[in-house]
């Protein structure tokens, strides 16, 4: 299973839910597979969709789901303290993890080498580790949203691999404020 | 600590809700006021460009979030401002202890004092500097304008304005 085979086949709990999605192919190919207004598609800034899932469930009360990547949790590895010590409930990291930099044309990353992200979360505070197949992981989110008394780190373990797609149509602003409309901030959409 | 109660009050007036902060020893006072402040939220967070990203999810969920850190934060998160804050057009207030500015202590603050007001000045940032305590009135005012043409501003704290608030 690659990431667009587990983007379709979490989809559906997705689409409830308020989803920060990593730069590149990860957005692109949920942009394809089901666009949703409550969808915010990270278009620059690799490395923070964890930080913004975590601002954004700190600020409201709905359940919020970033959608990372290895080589980008790689990248601000320091967010998974903060999430250790300040994540509420309504926050679920989910970790794709192919082991590869897929955007950038699936150079290894050092997940597929030495590094277990799942001992990182762990060792950085996190609570609910829990790492899993590609076919596992739409009943791990389902759990993670269910338990409105704790926060989730999802790590899914699938393979590399990428299907050929286009960029995203959408301006920022559009992507900003349909967004904000769905939460009920913007009332002039 | 009146400096340091001038400058919350200032930023709470203005509409700021949400605050991080990388540590300073001139933030220390700010840090221990806004620990004790039950009306908003604040949290210390390891490094800037984090910062930034919870910053710009703070405003997806209707706060007006501050970030206060050292001026040499403003170089750790160059790609944040501009390809989150700026591409979406996010308020954020950046609070920064302009370090390396006259008073400083530690010679090695000079090289980013020297270089972070161009920086700024490179990403088109709106800039307010305090110098002396009159200056911190303005702070109020200055956040608003965030919100009205949506991007982040950066209030500069020279380094003699803070020093000697205990």
């Amino acid at each position: 299973m690659n990431r667009f085979d587990l983007l379709n086949k979490i989809q559906n709990i997705l689409k409830d839910n308020l989803v920060i999605c990593n730069i590149g192919l990860p957005s692109q190919e949920l942009y394809q597979i089901n666009d949703q207004p409550n969808f915010f598609y990270m278009l620059g800034s690799m490395g923070l969709s964890s930080s913004i899932g975590l601002g954004l469930s700190l600020s409201q009360n709905k359940d919020v789901i970033s959608i990372d990547g290895d080589g980008s949790i790689l990248m601000n590895m320091n967010t998974l303290a903060t999430i250790g010590n300040r994540a509420p409930s309504n926050y679920t990291l989910l970790i794709i993890d192919n082991g590869s930099y897929g955007s950038t044309g699936d150079q290894r990353t050092f997940t597929d080498e030495n590094t277990s992200l799942k001992d990182v979360a762990i060792g950085a505070g996190c609570k609910n580790v829990v790492e899993c197949s590609g076919d596992e992981t739409a009943n791990e989110i389902s759990k993670a949203i269910d338990d409105k008394d704790n926060s989730y780190v999802i790590i899914s373990k699938i393979n590399s691999g990428n299907v050929k797609i286009d960029p995203i149509p959408l301006n920022p602003i559009t992507i900003r404020d349909r967004f904000r409309k769905y939460i009920g901030i913007v009332k002039y959409l | 600590m009146k400096i340091s109660k001038k400058i919350i009050d200032n930023l709470k007036l203005g509409g700021v809700d949400f605050y991080l902060s990388v540590p300073c020893k001139l933030l220390a006072n700010m840090i221990d006021i806004l620990e004790n402040d039950n009306d908003v939220y604040y949290s210390a967070v390891p490094r800037e460009e984090e910062g930034m990203g919870i910053c710009a999810g703070a405003y997806l969920g209707n706060k007006f979030p501050c970030i206060m850190m050292q001026n040499t934060g403003i170089g750790n998160s160059v790609n944040a401002i501009v390809s989150l804050l700026q591409l979406y057009q996010m308020p954020v207030v950046f609070l920064i202890s302009y370090r390396g500015t006259p008073g400083e202590l530690v010679g090695a603050q000079g090289g980013m004092a020297k270089i972070t007001e161009d920086i700024l000045k490179t990403l088109r940032i709106p800039m307010l500097h305090c110098s002396s305590e009159n200056d911190l009135e303005k702070i109020s005012t200055f956040s608003k304008h965030a919100k009205v043409v949506e991007s982040p501003v950066a209030i500069l704290c020279d380094f003699n304005l803070m020093k000697d608030d205990t």
